[in-house]
């Protein structure tokens, strides 16, 4: 799989660290922090994710990638905080 | 067998990385330094420096001859703008010329790096055999230069001699 950095260009997945879910946000406050942090929806089918481009620019992206055909539609740096 | 592949260590650079401050842009740092800025994983060459981007808003600089305070001086013309670190101790770059110098890098590199789409002065951040690199075309285009973080210098060269090697018997 590769995935589409907006800076570095086309990449292998191996450059990057995965973190999953880019849904959930972060609380104000204690309360609902922890499964901010450790809950992940495991979704079949288009979602929206992280990736973090370790061995490239040292950014994390924002990818929209279909899970079950792995077709990547876009991505673009989270930096922006656009999600 | 030497005029195929060359592995040469550039020795006594000034490297260091450039980190742009918060909303502060390429061109804001072009013109502190007065050099165009490579807004991308590009090289721009100036007087005595050159600069490759490496990630948005971060640049390795890199000096052919550094007088003593050049890392100094560079800070102090950036004050305000970006975060300097003197990296000179920290890479080793090495210069990969020759006739197949590009099939050797291909045996390690996951891009293409077909002189149209990896011209001169295109730089990438990425990895070979495991090991994190940066590499760049020099403006003569059968060459590129390749820094490694110093620890990881000798794993580069083993591999690089050891396909070099594999490449000639093949």
């Amino acid at each position: 799989m590769r995935i589409p950095c907006p800076y570095c260009g086309e990449r292998d997945a191996q450059e990057f660290v995965y973190r999953g879910d880019a849904a959930p946000v972060r609380p104000a406050g204690d309360d609902g922090f922890e499964d901010y942090v450790y809950l992940r929806d495991n979704i079949a089918g288009p979602m929206r994710e992280h990736w973090y481009h370790a061995q490239g620019c040292r950014n994390w992206l924002t990818v929209d990638r279909d899970s079950c055909s792995h077709a990547i539609s876009g991505a673009r740096l989270a930096r922006g905080g656009t999600a | 067998m030497a005029d195929d592949f060359a592995l040469v260590e550039r020795s006594s650079l000034g490297l260091a990385t450039v980190m742009a401050r918060k909303d502060i842009s390429a061109a804001d740092i072009g013109r502190a330094l007065g050099m165009p800025m490579p807004d991308g994983p590009f090289e721009s060459t100036g007087v005595d420096m050159s600069l490759l981007g490496t990630g948005p808003g971060s640049w390795l600089a890199l000096c052919e001859k550094p007088g003593e305070d050049w890392a100094d001086g560079l800070a102090a013309k950036l004050d305000g703008l970006a975060s300097l670190s003197d990296q000179s101790g920290a890479y080793v770059v090495f210069r990969l010329g020759g006739a197949r110098a590009r099939r050797l890098l291909q045996q390690g590199v996951a891009l293409d790096l077909d002189p149209e789409v990896f011209p001169p002065h295109r730089v990438a951040v990425t990895m070979i055999a495991h090991i994190g690199v940066i590499l760049w075309r020099c403006a003569a285009r059968d060459a590129f230069d390749v820094a490694i973080f110093r620890s990881f210098a000798t794993s580069f060269r083993q591999w690089a001699t050891a396909t070099a090697a594999h490449l000639i018997e093949a």
